[in-house]
């Protein structure tokens, strides 16, 4: 059952504001439709986005963290037009973001990537240091917080990226591919991170790897050559592959049902 | 590492070292504070502490013991702050009445009746905090007294776990 | 919630006494001990750009270590084209459009690691390219300055490019943190510059005509208006797909 750029529901019961309003968003590279037609209404909580490589989840993204604009649609976030230049830099304040691709700064050491960064979203220079020191213990970096970033692994790296998308305590937070380099258990300690962070903040989690969302999130969709194929709980994701689809873990079956589907 | 090397290593500038040092100390500093302080002067205590640890590590000679050194810090801060505070706080009669198991110490030392609303919360009230009997408990609530019993058993339980005394 | 640390957290929930966060604690400390304490130079860029971010921006150009030798390299290399070339009013107005260009791709989205994220910032991607241009001029005009004590080459460099680039970039720079666009201030940079360029050409006579012919302005403001336009399209966002 395909769902073509459904409108869709509300997340329940948490209240005004609706932090992302997107509305018939379209955007191409060229011939290249990257999202074709996305509609969406989020409000608090973990929202995770999955989707093969090339579905346009990035290119999602990076309209979502006002990088790149639509080629067509509306988009609102945090009740503002993007499009006004004082209104972008006050979402700009209350946004967080990790690029899938992040690079560093190799002579950096992880407290001035961050605080960096946070200057870059001005924060107030007085509120800084507190947050970087509480970023930096909440990725669990407090070892490694003035080790220069050229001395860390890519798991590390990963999470200095984590801890500058959530320096600012942003009330929209994007993650694109956070758990690239984490090894299983860290795996497990960042789904319960993106839970308490999902409490008072929209969090976007775009991710390939079906597995790593589907306990921390409330509601996820899923992508499929710019499209969202699909919305909804992971349980229902997970009804979705009963006797269909194909993989080791039920949210992976519900998964490859609903692309198979989407694809056919 | 023992802790004349870690002090070495903070007096040159490792900050890892500071928190081996707080991983070791803080909690055992924190216990003997907690006895003459209420908690959020602990915490502002150990604050200072440790950054005069931090900033006084390259005057450390190991003369006696860094366990020593650093209580002998954290004596003179408590003693600071509380010369700033002026004489209000008593934290002798914050001692609670001898007798009483630790539970029953607890509530009655930190207030915390009010944390608990609901049937539990009243019960430990009138309990303890107005130190009825249960049966006059059970009267007064309209329940029968094993009721009141298990309730205070579980509020108990739930300020223990709060509270995060051993047992 | 807090990652389980590979040495181990400073201390657990079991180990704080009746009330006391321990974890509170240690952020506190750890907070004055991992504080950094900008230096003069930092604290003045602070006040007279307006922002923490651009003056952190400009102390730390230097030490993005591969865009700092690129666009060091094509500040020099524009320097020399202009010494190769000095009758020729059109190289003094590419030069600088050369140097902008190749600063723009060094701290920009070709080479700058973070250049994504920085996108997505409330200060002005921009904005910071402006800051580090300012930058690279002004640590490269200093650089010269001590270099012309024994080269006259590197004096004609210094005096002839560096230190009216230096001075240009920093205008720019003022008139975008005044006006809150890096747009009129670059905008501004290209101004001052046309008019050094043919107030300097007139004084040493070479373009007498073209103060008094109207019509040769056009050329002039033509490359001027290109070389704005190429830093412009440098940063623009839609670089990188997907």
């Amino acid at each position: 059952m395909l769902r073509h750029g459904r409108h869709l529901r509300r997340t329940p019961g948490k209240g005004p504001p609706v932090n992302v309003e997107l509305t018939g968003i379209h955007r191409s590279f060229g011939k290249n439709k990257a999202v074709d037609g996305v509609s969406l209404e989020l409000d608090t909580g973990v929202f995770g986005l999955l989707g093969p490589n090339g579905a346009g989840k990035t290119s999602l993204l990076r309209m979502l963290a006002t990088v790149l604009p639509p080629s067509s649609g509306e988009i609102r976030l945090l009740e503002r037009d993007p499009r006004h230049p004082a209104a972008r830099r006050e979402i700009r304040r209350r946004l967080g973001y990790l690029p899938q691709n992040l690079g560093y700064y190799p002579s950096f050491t992880v407290v001035e990537f961050i605080e960096y960064f946070a200057l870059l979203k001005e924060m107030p220079s007085a509120a800084v240091p507190k947050a970087v020191a509480v970023a930096v213990e909440r990725v669990d970096l407090g070892a490694k917080a003035k080790a220069k970033l050229r001395t860390l692994s890519g798991g590390m790296l990963r999470r200095v990226g984590i801890a500058q998308a959530i320096v600012n305590d942003p009330d929209l937070l994007l993650l694109d591919e956070p758990t690239a380099g984490l090894d299983p258990e860290q795996r497990v300690q960042f789904r319960a991170l993106l839970r308490s962070l999902g409490e008072a903040a929209t969090v976007i989690v775009s991710t390939h790897l079906v597995e790593d969302v589907g306990a921390a999130c409330t509601e996820v969709a899923l992508m499929s050559a710019g499209e969202v194929v699909f919305r909804g709980t992971p349980g229902e994701l997970t009804a979705r592959g009963a006797g269909h689809g194909v993989g080791d873990a039920p949210l992976e079956r519900g998964y490859s049902a609903v692309l198979s589907a989407a694809r056919s | 590492m023992d802790d004349d090397e870690l002090i070495a290593a903070l007096a040159a500038g490792d900050d890892t070292a500071l928190r081996e040092l707080f991983t070791r100390h803080a909690p055992w500093l924190a216990a003997r504070l907690r006895a003459a302080l209420p908690a959020p002067d602990v915490e502002d205590v150990l604050q200072e502490t440790f950054l005069a640890v931090w900033q006084g590590a390259r005057g450390y000679r190991p003369r006696g013991t860094p366990r020593a050194w650093i209580w002998v810090i954290a004596r003179n801060q408590a003693a600071l702050l509380l010369r700033r505070r002026g004489p209000a706080t008593a934290p002798l009669e914050e001692a609670p009445p001898s007798g009483l198991d630790p539970a029953d110490a607890a509530i009655a030392r930190a207030g915390l009746t009010a944390a608990l609303d609901g049937p539990e919360g009243r019960v430990l009230r009138l309990m303890y905090v107005e130190d009825r009997p249960a049966a006059e408990v059970a009267a007064l609530l309209g329940v029968p007294a094993g009721t009141v019993k298990s309730r205070a058993h579980r509020a108990r339980r739930r300020l223990r776990a709060v509270l995060g005394g051993t047992e | 919630m807090i990652f389980p640390n590979e040495p181990g957290l400073p201390v657990s929930a079991h180990d704080s006494p009746d009330g006391v966060d321990l974890g509170r604690v240690w952020t506190s400390v750890a907070t004055e001990v991992w504080r950094r304490h900008p230096g003069w130079l930092e604290r003045t860029a602070a006040r007279v750009l307006r922002s923490p971010g651009l003056a952190r921006a400009l102390v730390t150009a230097p030490s993005l270590l591969l865009p700092w030798l690129i666009s060091t390299v094509v500040v020099f290399g524009a320097g020399a084209l202009i010494t190769l070339g000095p009758g020729q009013p059109a190289v003094w107005l590419v030069a600088p459009a050369v140097a902008a260009v190749g600063i723009a791709f060094s701290y920009g989205p070709g080479i700058d690691p973070a250049w994504e994220l920085s996108s997505s910032c409330a200060v002005s991607d921009r904005m910071v390219l402006l800051t580090r241009a300012v930058a690279v001029f002004a640590l490269n005009a200093v650089l010269g300055l001590l270099a012309s004590v024994a080269s006259g080459a590197a004096a004609a460099l210094t005096f002839g490019w560096l230190l009216p680039m230096t001075a240009v970039s920093a205008l720019a720079l003022a008139a975008a943190v005044a006006a809150r666009s890096a747009v009129v201030g670059a905008g501004a940079g290209v101004a001052a510059w046309v008019i050094t360029v043919l107030a300097s050409q007139t004084v040493s006579g070479q373009l007498t005509a073209s103060v008094t012919n109207a019509h040769a302005y056009l050329p002039y403001l033509a490359v001027a208006a290109c070389c704005a336009t190429a830093v412009i399209y440098a940063v623009r966002p839609e670089r990188g797909l997907q």
